[in-house]
């Protein structure tokens, strides 16, 4: 009853946007721990001005490697009671504080009043908690059983991703870890709005976290796919990635709930669009067919043309295959207007976070809704004319955001476009 | 009006069998794919039991090309996905590619092969390690190598739930399907025995100590570890008639909630288990009395079993003693991520065949756990089973499986 007084009451807000039984989905909290600053008001700040958090690695030796930089979270105080030391070394004291951070955003810190089984959590991540088991094995490498203690055991799965979090802020709904390398944060999030759309739950934590494995660090070396000093996504010179960690989680919710809690809204998800390259283990297709597919598929979903769009925060890695790939994608969808939308790389500023990337740009495409701001691309010096769209080169900028597409294009052609705008 | 769900297409590589008949063979028959493990080197630790799938030739559905590169849980995935595909006779072309995805679940996915990655790594130096032992690393590169046999160009994903793995990603993708995200979808779970998989549990004390997989019974001792890998060919009811498909049956129902470990007590588990199963059945649009098979979770765990028994015991009631209950893993082992789309198969089986396979060495029940557990196969009419998935951390999902 209370639900249709308050349709007829705010007419401009319909709560139902497809038929009776889609709720909207709206972003009420967010939680950032990334390389240029830990929350949501210093992050946000670091990035519009341009501040690259790129350093020299610090996680593990690297002297016998080419490169020794990577965009490692900084000053970091674990917020959380951890069970042993191993533990205090896992993705969860990142996931745990942006959580946490999102959670108190949201106004939602305290559910012990409610339907706790309407709460349900997605992560996503690459690697998962690789690096404990690397720090053991690491002093003692005889025999690889040496890198298991009781605590890497617990954590080890990474499935503990997401119960440790359930268990620490009591959410009793549906909880999964999605493992689809660097666009793990945004099948996280596509997972959770199909579970909000059904009607299954009211709240889904989301979002990605990912520390740097010596593993990971090696499989993007010997691939050459890091560049040697700093990530310049578009930029006719790049050379390549540079490793990130971090968090970014969010607060999803449906509207009917944020309204009745009165809560403060950054944004709608409006939609995703998923596709599969289906072509190579580990290069993008060549024109981006699947990246095509996955950024229609999210207008689509959305209901939405591609006039509306005014801001594409970009996978742009840095690597020459996919920011020329993206390139070509991102005019074959916006035709016309390819010139005018600004496109931005955060990775030039924190790096490549893997499983959290996604994430992490679905936190910042919302700051960009709420605040009108697009952080910018930096290290752009040269022009490529195969790259030759508007990336906010080195300063940030102010300007209406209604609409923001989030790319994630990963490994294995696995893609997904996640869609938000202003209420 | 929701899309239905259906099953139009099985494979199987298992410790009972490669390929569906074999494994369901070996399951009525109540014969144990339990033994010493050969593939690890277990003189330094007492349990020395699994279940390991034995005389799988991947050449014969993946071909020779690529092959050597390949780890074995991309071997068990590729070869149990083939086998679903072509027992579905569909035949995926370019205009199907655009409607076919891939959803899987695994705990570990290639983790084991990852970790060994990073012993070559601190052992020859990262200079020395060869890309291509890289190739097929990641936690999800098995199902990226088969989106790639398979030119699927709708989606992939990979979800990790622990034990519920597979059974989230079964009720994920039955959800992709009923809302139109998709027309078929290759969905299931696959797992592989490992050190770590073993080290992960053998440190937390799950492996049975008395070395027999054991369910229901009084002198469970924990759970023996298996492998393998189940796959469906999944499709839109509408698109599995339109192309006069054969179907298995349809999953119409799906429940997952949490119910915590570190700060949750017995009762609460118990609870929460329940709910599971009530809002997996809700979400059916059926009642209990509509389930005429159980297949358990029951994986011999001391504790698992219990939280199952009783949870099954305080949901359907005075029925509750009566209704089958039975559990593929008495003979088959805890498959882990893999384990509820082991269950999956088992269950469409049992609704094509109306046979329920039995449970061994459940001798001695365990008063608390006072069900009506099947200890011979047993020739039944069965419509609606009931799939229950628990995780020791938390996780529970359920599955609904009917006949058409």
């Amino acid at each position: 009853m209370y639900e249709v007084l308050w349709v007829l009451k705010n007419p401009v807000f319909p709560i139902f946007s497809k038929g009776l039984n889609m709720p909207r989905v709206v972003v009420t909290g967010l939680g950032l721990v990334i390389a240029n600053g830990i929350g949501v008001t210093n992050a946000w700040n670091a990035l519009m001005n341009g501040n690259d958090g790129t350093a020299e690695l610090k996680s593990f030796d690297s002297s016998l490697y080419k490169v020794h930089r990577a965009c490692e979270v900084k000053d970091f105080k674990i917020d959380t009671v951890f069970e042993n030391e191993t533990t205090a070394n896992t993705i969860h004291k990142y996931t745990y504080t942006a959580a946490k951070e999102a959670l108190k955003d949201s106004g939602l810190n305290d559910i012990a009043g409610s339907n706790r089984e309407r709460f349900g959590i997605a992560i996503g991540t690459l690697a998962g908690e690789l690096p404990p088991f690397e720090y053991l094995l690491r002093n003692t490498p005889e025999d690889k059983a040496n890198g298991f203690d009781m605590g890497v055991a617990l954590t080890y799965p990474p499935s503990s991703i997401t119960t440790l979090l359930s268990e620490d802020f009591g959410f009793e709904g549906p909880n999964m870890v999605s493992l689809n390398a660097c666009s793990s944060g945004n099948h996280a999030i596509a997972w959770a709005l199909d579970l909000l759309h059904e009607g299954k739950v009211d709240v889904m934590l989301v979002g990605g976290g990912e520390l740097i494995p010596q593993t990971e660090f090696t499989h993007f070396h010997n691939l050459k796919a890091l560049a040697p000093e700093r990530c310049q996504p578009f930029d006719k010179e790049r050379k390549g990635l540079v490793i990130g960690e971090g968090a970014g989680i969010m607060v999803l919710e449906t509207l009917e709930s944020a309204s009745k809690r009165n809560a403060e809204i950054y944004a709608e998800l409006k939609g995703y669009g998923m596709s599969c390259d289906g072509h190579h283990m580990t290069a993008p297709h060549p024109e981006g067919a699947g990246a095509i597919v996955a950024m229609s598929n999210a207008l689509s979903m959305a209901n939405m043309s591609y006039e509306k769009v005014d801001y594409i925060n970009a996978h742009g890695t840095g690597t020459p295959l996919n920011d020329r790939m993206e390139t070509m994608a991102i005019k074959s969808v916006f035709k016309e207007r390819a010139n005018e939308i600004p496109v931005s790389s955060i990775k030039s500023m924190i790096g490549h976070t893997m499983g959290a990337a996604s994430a992490i740009e679905s936190v910042v495409s919302c700051l960009a809704i709420k605040n009108n701001a697009i952080p910018p691309t930096i290290h752009y010096e040269t022009p490529d004319p195969e790259c030759d769209l508007d990336y906010v080169p080195n300063e940030g900028r102010e300007t209406e955001v209604n609409c923001v597409i989030n790319n994630s294009f990963a490994f294995g052609g696995n893609n997904v476009t996640n869609i938000f705008s202003k209420l | 009006m929701k899309k239905k769900a259906v099953i139009t297409g099985i494979g199987v590589v298992s410790p009972l069998g490669i390929g569906h008949q074999d494994f369901w063979n070996n399951l009525v028959s109540g014969n144990s794919a339990i033994a010493p493990m050969e593939c690890l080197d277990l003189s330094k630790y007492e349990c020395k039991n699994g279940a390991e799938v034995k005389g799988l030739n991947p050449e014969e559905f993946l071909g020779r090309k690529g092959l050597r590169y390949l780890n074995n849980g991309t071997k068990f995935l590729g070869s149990s996905a083939k086998m679903a595909v072509d027992d579905a006779n569909l035949e995926i072309d370019e205009e199907l590619s655009n409607h076919t995805g891939i959803l899987i679940g695994s705990s570990l996915g290639n983790f084991s092969q990852t970790t060994d990655y990073f012993h070559d790594i601190i052992r020859e130096g990262p200079s020395e390690v060869s890309p291509m032992k890289s190739y097929d690393v990641a936690l999800n590169s098995s199902i990226n190598y088969v989106s790639v046999f398979f030119k699927m160009k709708s989606f992939a994903r990979t979800i990790s739930s622990g034990f519920t793995s597979g059974t989230d990603a079964i009720g994920n993708a039955v959800k992709l399907i009923q809302n139109g995200k998709a027309k078929v979808i290759i969905a299931g779970g696959v797992e592989q025995i490992s050190l770590d998989l073993y080290m992960i549990f053998y440190m937390q004390k799950m492996l049975a100590g008395n070395e027999i997989s054991m369910p229901f019974d009084k002198s469970r001792d924990g759970f023996i570890m298996s492998e393998g890998s189940y796959v469906f060919v999944m499709e839109d009811a509408e698109h599995a008639l339109s192309r006069g498909a054969r179907i298995y049956g349809e999953i119409s129902g799906y429940g997952s909630l949490f119910s915590g470990n570190r700060n949750s007590d017995i009762e609460n588990r118990i609870e929460k288990a329940g709910n599971t199963m009530k809002s997996c059945i809700e979400d059916a649009g059926i009642t209990t009395d509509d389930i005429d098979l159980i297949n358990a979770n029951g994986n011999s765990g001391k504790l698992s079993d219990l939280i199952e028994a009783r949870a099954i015991k305080e949901l359907f009631g005075e029925k509750g003693e009566e209704i089958p209950v039975h559990t593929i893993k008495s003979t088959l082992g805890e498959s882990y991520g893999a384990s509820g789309a082991a269950q999956t198969a088992s269950a469409l089986l049992s609704i094509g065949n109306d046979l329920v396979p039995p449970t061994i060495n459940c001798d001695k029940k365990d008063p608390e756990c006072n069900l009506n557990i099947v200890n011979e196969k047993l020739e039944k009419e069965v419509n609606t089973v009931l799939i229950n998935s628990f995780d020791l951390s938390g996780n529970n999902s359920c599955l609904v499986v009917k006949k058409v």
